[in-house]
């Protein structure tokens, strides 16, 4: 047993301090307000504070902090994306979330056990090899696998999946990794707190005071905030957000499913992924399958859970894994996706003075979660957008300049 | 699964449809400035509230408008373009 | 059977079939309709599993799958609900998730060192130095998780039903089965749904020692039976609510859907347990728990037991206790009052009961597997801190808890319920119920036995109502009096190990601790202590969890709040959702000659197509370049039968198609065939085809496969837009369709027809009707695959007649088969980008080179107005078509690899082939605006790394390369 444990055993107060303080009320002003207290805002306030000095800041979380789409995803952190600023990115994130769990002192439990994206026919192979491509020639390790390679990584695994959709080949990610969800939230929250962020729970945003083109204030149900920065960081809330704010975008709301079985003993050792079979699956350290499908096929601001998913979920999982059938699914849940037309997401500034998205994650924002707030902090105390997020700019669409992660997004994750 | 009402054939498993996005009214293409054009065609309303959106019953290959709301996923009424009984302003 | 009492009235075990089974290799006998827990139970056999974490003996908790203490295997099978699940002849079972059996589990030791697992501990360590983490997450891996899964366990294909009704009523209680009745009688179709495999809930073991109910029961479920339009589904549970009344029912069987056009909940409570040391040793249980032992299964708790009760429901569970011959020790209630309406009865029996005082902690026998003792001391209710300097220890081998109850209001809360706290009953009640889901009974915070059938009826009748009949409105009043839960039965102990979450052994200073850490929202202390969170979602839990919460933060329980609701009710196996499974694939006519002929199948789309026919023994790439060559020497033919076919009929075809695609359609001649090309609305590439006008006012419109249905459904929508007087015709299935190409096409068709071939009369790009091997057929010249080829169109039934009739016709001129593998070939050959492998989901048509094919001129058609802002702008890429150098040797490049040029990615190639005929390498590649020209080089990296020049050329290669 390690020795930190120790005090725990030894002392007769718990030791553990908050993880963060708990305040009142807002003060009058800040220099900068995030709203969002999900893992990319308070990643944004941490580093905004770690590494630009700023820390009169304060994060606004309309519920408890990551329980928006940081405690409703299925924790898959890779970087195996279709277009190289794409790759780029994300393997920046990958870097970070390597070194996150000492750097914020808190297991973040983050596991690399690689990620096969299951390729059942020729086009999906066609996909896999673009991928690969353009993932070695930035430098990030994937690559092509045939079905012995799989096989040895998963022998549970039926590459003829009942018949159905035999597996050609994969691609395979060596960096695909897990982690607790709900740690990276909570590390990135301890961390700003102790550097002088402070974060507010229950607290709704109103409204938004804009004034000849600058942001100038937000109103809260705890009162009204003077500042000149505001960093929007909400998901599947941003519509709502930059409605306040008259600005228009592309971002449209669909719910993403997931569900999980009774905890197992270790079996699946591997991240799996199949397009065509709309299945992504992993093994908790709980013991537990975590797995989802694709996005909803409409619009809907709702959590609510279908029958259907967990049915074409279940039935797919039965035509890779067929011995599951009396593995038992303990509960279904969804988080709100703000998708927007080209998968990729919307981060930087907008033609508001003062208002900076972070937006448009789809599906896979947990991914992006330390590089967003750094990139998002950098934008905030230069103002001014690094190149690594230049293509994902809200101009974009009206540049005609799309970033196509389309691609890869069949069903990604 | 929900239920949805196609106007020519009833009440239906919402398995049968294809949902076809918000009901949008273009801006004159020979008027409008490309910043008008490029937010029509990129920019959508995505903030939760009342929406006619377009709808396809496969089976009968019919496409329809709902008026929904997406917050709750309540549709309150279903009908063919065009046929909206009621003075309602088309596609604001 | 040592435990096993004389007959009771109602029993659910069948004493005439004995039934043999093993446990931990231990030998058992029970009776037909015990559960594996009852039987093990009768047996005295009391450690019936280890905990999840810390490895504790346990043994029954709630009967009644409210919590996972007893998983077996059977060796086929795992996490099998010993509680519910029915023993049978046979088993051989063993506990799960033990190392070296359940009595004597090694991995017990981590109960000692639990001070060294506080809350969340796994949070706080093993992360550094970063590089043992992997042995330690290794170690954590490994002891966590339940059961072992069976690879070898078979695929089962359960059924899926669906079924309508008017009232679904759930729960079989006393409150559901009035409901059911009352809504009956109205004429209403009813079922009723219960997980038990025999009706009547509570009514059936709650007797407060008094037999005599049994027969209200039996009245009850006798006028169920008699009425027809009652449909009883039991050993059965609603897994869970989805949007308009569907409900999941799940039964060994299968899933049932039923779509209830209104829903009674009358699923009860969960009985809570009181909280203090060692409430989980194997003989403490619910005493909901004790009685379904006795009463369902003629099985007594314990010999010798204290009753520890914080409202009244414990005295009643004392006179059922003493019926069955169980001797009570001592009642001991934690209220300061006592119970008005049971104190007599006891008294009368002799019992002492011990008012204000509470069970301090259990005392557990030598080896731990069971109790011998409680420690009891009086209790202070205001502070819920038990007095130790008064306490006493009584001696008893078994100990049944009540304190309390949790609506079973699961699919209430995934329907949108609203719920309030109701003091009056300390527990949620619905205050906004959605429209067409009414809720009756315990659930409804109603627990007295007459105000539930009241209850029962009233929720009947507002159905009845709801649904358009005649009902009176009988409103129910509230519960009065003593409340049916406590509102804090806690007791703390320095020591702990008093368990709230049996699944996840979480104890009380667990939660202040996650508290004090900052998790003091109800969210985020289920997520950091993972309360509710095990396989029995909270079912024992939750609402504890909640008054321990409300407690540390000093605020009423409403304002706590709870966790969401989510299904399922009950975990649920995938086999039941997933069912059957469904792939559904769509054939051509000629599937079978395909198969015969030893095609290779690819899917494309929904459909099954013949890649290509490989000889014995030949590679793939060498029956592509066979067929390939046949086409470009003599002759082949291909089952374009998947080709998306669509008839635009009506005066104004031609303009619908002028606004649908980008090319002109009004000036065409009847007879001809022209190319078209969709966009979207942004300008982008969707599909493209041709267009063969038949009629003034009839165009055939033949598109590639996968997109079809998509096109299709588009043009439906663009016309209910336009209202144009046209009427469009998906033939994709009716028709099948045939390509036969080659330098002896002509010559072979001509045989099957009267139709004048020659290329005067029947041109490129041209359309005729008429009979082929005496088959109507539309005819259209193309030159996709080839410049002497014919599409033939014909009803798909008829499709077999003639392609048998055109391999007949061309085996003088060795006509070939081939498949759609080698047309991807055969169109590279001749310089067409093909929608979906040459594009994205980005191009637009200027980046291929498709500017021939938009009239910018047009009023209007789809994406027009984006073309116009695109063509001010600089061009990002375009595709050029490329050969490798002649009798390039080196490694071939595939598709996908990129164009580079040092560090920067030019593009990537998006076809590539070698052609025997041409005997070169070819290919569509995106480059920079900047090497797009004839003559320019560029540099493809292949998959080993290397570089290969590759240099722009003219298309088609064929006649670049060939000049033909």
């Amino acid at each position: 047993m390690p020795l930190r444990l120790l005090k725990f055993a030894l002392s007769k107060e718990h030791p553990a301090p908050r993880f963060f303080k708990s305040h009142e009320t807002p003060k009058k002003s800040y220099d900068v307000v995030i709203i969002g207290g999900g893992g990319h805002g308070l990643a944004a306030a941490y580093y905004l504070a770690k590494d630009h000095g700023i820390t009169n800041v304060c994060v606004l979380e309309k519920g408890y902090i990551g329980g928006g789409n940081t405690g409703r995803n299925t924790t898959i952190v890779r970087s195996n994306y279709l277009t190289p600023e794409g790759v780029n990115f994300y393997d920046a994130s990958v870097k970070i979330y390597e070194g996150l769990s000492e750097e914020l002192d808190l297991n973040l439990f983050y596991s690399t056990r690689g990620h096969f994206t299951l390729a059942h026919t020729e086009s999906a192979m066609r996909t896999m090899r673009w991928r690969a491509e353009v993932n070695k020639h930035v430098g990030v390790e994937s690559r092509v696998v045939g079905p012995d390679e799989i096989a040895k990584a998963c022998p549970q695994l039926d590459l003829s999946c009942s018949g159905q959709a035999p597996i050609l080949g994969a691609l395979f990610h060596a960096p695909g990794s897990v982690a607790r969800h709900d740690g990276v939230a909570w590390g990135y929250a301890r961390g700003a707190d102790r550097l002088g962020a402070e974060i507010y729970q229950n607290t709704e945003v109103l409204g938004i005071d804009v004034k000849n083109g600058k942001v100038c204030g937000v109103k809260t149900n705890k009162g009204y905030i003077e500042t000149k920065q505001v960093l929007s960081a909400v998901a599947g809330f941003t519509p709502r957000i930059t409605e306040m704010v008259d600005l228009e975008t592309p971002i449209v709301i669909h719910p993403l499913q997931a569900c999980v079985t009774e905890p197992m003993k270790p079996w699946l050792d591997t991240i799996l992924v199949s397009g065509s079979l709309h299945v992504y699956v992993s093994q908790s350290s709980r013991g537990e399958l975590v797995m989802g499908s694709s996005l909803d096929p409409y619009e809907v601001h709702s959590t609510r859970s279908t029958l259907d998913f967990v049915e074409g979920l279940t039935s797919h999982m039965l035509d890779m894994f067929p011995f599951l059938s009396n593995v038992k699914v303990v509960r279904q849940w969804a988080g709100m996706a703000d998708m927007t037309p080209d998968f990729a997401p919307i981060m930087g500034k907008t033609p508001i003075e003062g208002f900076y998205l972070d937006a448009g994650w789809g599906t896979w924002g947990f991914k992006a979660t330390p590089i967003s707030g750094k990139t998002m902090a950098q934008t905030i105390a230069n103002d001014s957008a690094p190149d690594l997020i230049h293509s994902f700019r809200l101009s974009r669409f009206e540049d005609y300049e799309l970033t196509g992660e389309k691609g890869a997004a069949s069903v990604g994750h | 699964m929900k239920l949805l009402t196609c106007p020519m054939n009833g009440t239906r498993p919402l398995s049968e449809f294809v949902f076809g996005g918000e009901y949008r009214q273009a801006p004159d293409q020979d008027t409008c400035t490309d910043a008008q054009w490029a937010a029509f065609v990129h920019n959508r309303s995505g903030a939760p509230g009342d929406k006619k959106e377009w709808w396809y019953h496969s089976p009968s290959g019919t496409w329809f408008i709902a008026e929904r709301n997406t917050l709750t996923d309540k549709v309150t009424r279903t009908y063919l373009l065009g046929q909206n009984n009621t003075t309602q302003e088309e596609g604001k | 059977m040592m435990f096993r009492t004389p007959k009771q009235v109602g029993e659910w075990v069948n004493r005439t079939k004995k039934i043999n089974f093993t446990f931990e290799g231990e030998e058992f006998s029970a009776f037909e309709g015990d559960t594996i827990s009852s039987a093990l139970w009768a047996a005295g056999q009391k450690v019936l599993g280890r905990s999840f974490k810390y490895h504790r003996a346990r043994g029954v908790l709630s009967l009644a799958n409210h919590d996972v203490n007893v998983l077996v295997t059977d060796g086929i099978d795992t996490n099998i609900r010993a509680d519910v699940v029915e023993v049978k002849n046979g088993m051989v079972l063993t506990a799960v998730n033990t190392s070296g059996g359940v009595k004597k589990d090694k991995n017990s030791y981590i109960d000692s060192i639990s001070p060294l697992l506080p809350v969340g501990f796994y949070y706080k360590a093993f992360h550094t130095p970063r590089r043992l983490f992997p042995f330690w997450e290794n170690v954590i891996r490994k002891a966590a998780g339940l059961g072992v899964v069976n690879f070898d366990y078979p695929r089962i294909l359960k059924r899926k039903t669906h079924s309508h009704c008017d009232v679904l009523v759930i729960g079989a209680g006393p409150t559901g089965l009035t409901a059911a009745c009352t809504a009956a009688e109205a004429g209403l179709e009813v079922t009723i749904v219960d997980e038990n495999l025999q009706l009547g809930g509570s009514l059936g073991y709650n007797r407060a020692g008094d037999t005599s109910v049994m027969s209200r029961l039996d009245n009850l479920i006798s006028k169920v039976i008699s009425l027809p339009n009652i449909k009883v589904m039991s050993g059965s549970y609603a897994a869970g609510y989805y949007p308009d009344h569907l409900i999941p029912i799940v039964s060994e069987a299968g899933i049932n859907k039923v779509r209830a056009k209104s829903v009674i909940v009358a699923s009860g409570a969960f009985e809570q347990p009181p909280v203090f040391r060692y409430n989980d040793l194997p003989g403490v249980m619910l005493g909901s728990a004790a009685q379904r032992l006795l009463y369902r299964y003629a099985v007594k708790p314990f010999n010798n037991g204290i009753v520890v009760t914080a409202n009244d429901y414990g005295y009643r569970v004392a006179l059922d206790l003493l019926q069955a011959g169980t001797k009570i020790v001592a009642l001991v209630d934690m209220r300061q009052t006592g119970s008005i309406v049971y104190a007599a009865a006891l008294a009368k029996r002799g019992i002492k009961v011990y008012i204000g005082h509470c069970v301090y902690e259990a005392i557990a026998s030598s080896d731990k597997s069971g109790v011998r003792g409680a420690v009891i001391c009086p209790y202070d209710e205001k502070q819920s801190v038990a007095l130790t300097d008064k306490q006493f220890t009584l001696e008893c081998d078994g100990i049944a808890m009540s304190a309390g109850w949790a609506p079973a209001g699961a699919l209430l809360y995934q329907a949108g319920t609203g719920m309030q706290f109701d003091y009056g009953v300390e527990q949620f009640v619905p205050s906004r119920l959605p429209n067409g889901m009414f809720a009756a009974g315990k659930v409804n915070g109603i627990f007295e036995l007459e105000q539930r059938l009241r209850d029962g009826v009233r929720a009947a009748n507002d159905a009845i109502r709801h649904l358009g009949g005649q009902a009176p409105q009988n409103d129910v009043e509230k519960h009065v009096g003593i409340s049916p839960s406590h509102a804090y039965p806690m007791v703390p102990h320095p020591k702990g190990k008093n368990f709230v979450d049996f699944d996840e052994d979480i104890q009380i200073k667990d939660f202040v601790n996650a508290a004090k850490e900052g998790f003091d929202n109800i969210e985020l202390m289920k997520r950091f202590t993972t309360v509710g969170m095990g396989p029995s979602q909270g079912k024992h839990s939750n609402m504890n969890a909640i008054r321990i919460l409300a407690k540390i933060r000093g605020l009423p329980v409403e304002k706590i709040g709870t966790t969401t609701s989510r299904p399922f009710f009950h975990p649920t196996p995938i086999g039941h959702l997933g069912g059957r499974g469904f792939h559904s694939h769509r054939l051509t006519s000629l599937h079978d000659w395909h198969q015969a002929n030893d095609a290779v199948f690819t899917d494309i789309g929904a459909w099954k197509r013949a890649a290509y026919y490989p000889a014995a023994g030949q590679s793939k790439e060498d029956a592509i370049q066979t067929e390939a060559f046949a086409v470009r020497k003599t002759a082949g033919i291909i089952d374009g039968s998947s080709f998306g076919k669509i008839e635009i009929h009506g005066p104004d075809a031609a303009l619908f198609l002028e606004r649908f695609f980008t090319g002109v359609y009004t000036d065409q001649k009847v007879g001809s065939c022209r190319y078209v090309m969709l966009l979207d609305e942004t300008g982008v590439v969707i599909d493209d085809g041709i267009a063969s006008r038949l009629a003034d006012d009839l165009f055939y419109l033949s598109i590639g496969t996968s997109n079809a249905a998509a096109v299709y459904r588009e043009m439906q929508r663009s016309q209910q837009m336009w209202q144009l007087n046209i009427g469009l015709v998906n033939v994709t299935g009716a028709f099948g369709a045939i390509n036969i190409a080659g330098p002896a096409a002509r010559e072979i068709l001509s045989t099957l027809t009267d139709l004048d071939l020659s290329y005067g009369s029947f041109p490129m790009s041209s359309v005729r009707e008429s009979q082929v091997a005496g088959v109507e057929t539309r005819m259209i010249r193309v030159a996709f695959v080839a410049d002497n080829g014919y599409e033939l169109h014909a009803p798909m039934g008829q499709i077999p007649h003639l392609w048998n009739a055109l391999i007949e016709a061309g085996k003088k001129h060795a006509l070939c088969p081939f498949g759609s593998d080698t047309q991807r070939l055969l169109r590279l050959e001749m310089g067409h980008a093909m929608p979906g492998v040459d594009t994205d989901g980005l191009t637009n048509p200027f980046e291929i080179g498709a500017d021939w094919a938009i009239k910018m001129d047009k009023p209007y058609f789809i994406g027009q107005r984006s073309l116009t802002i695109l063509a001010k702008r600089p061009l990002r890429k375009q595709l050029v078509p490329f050969v490798l150098a002649e009798n390039y040797k080196g490694e071939m490049p595939m598709d996908c690899n990129l164009v580079v040029d040092g560090r920067d990615i030019l593009g990537r190639v998006t076809s590539i082939s070698y052609s025997k005929y041409l005997d070169r390498c070819i290919g569509f590649a995106y480059v920079t605006p900047a090497r797009k020209e004839v003559g320019s080089v560029f540099q493809i990296r292949a998959d080993s790394g290397s570089l290969v020049a590759a240099t722009v050329v003219k298309s088609p290669f064929i006649k670049t390369l060939k000049g033909a």
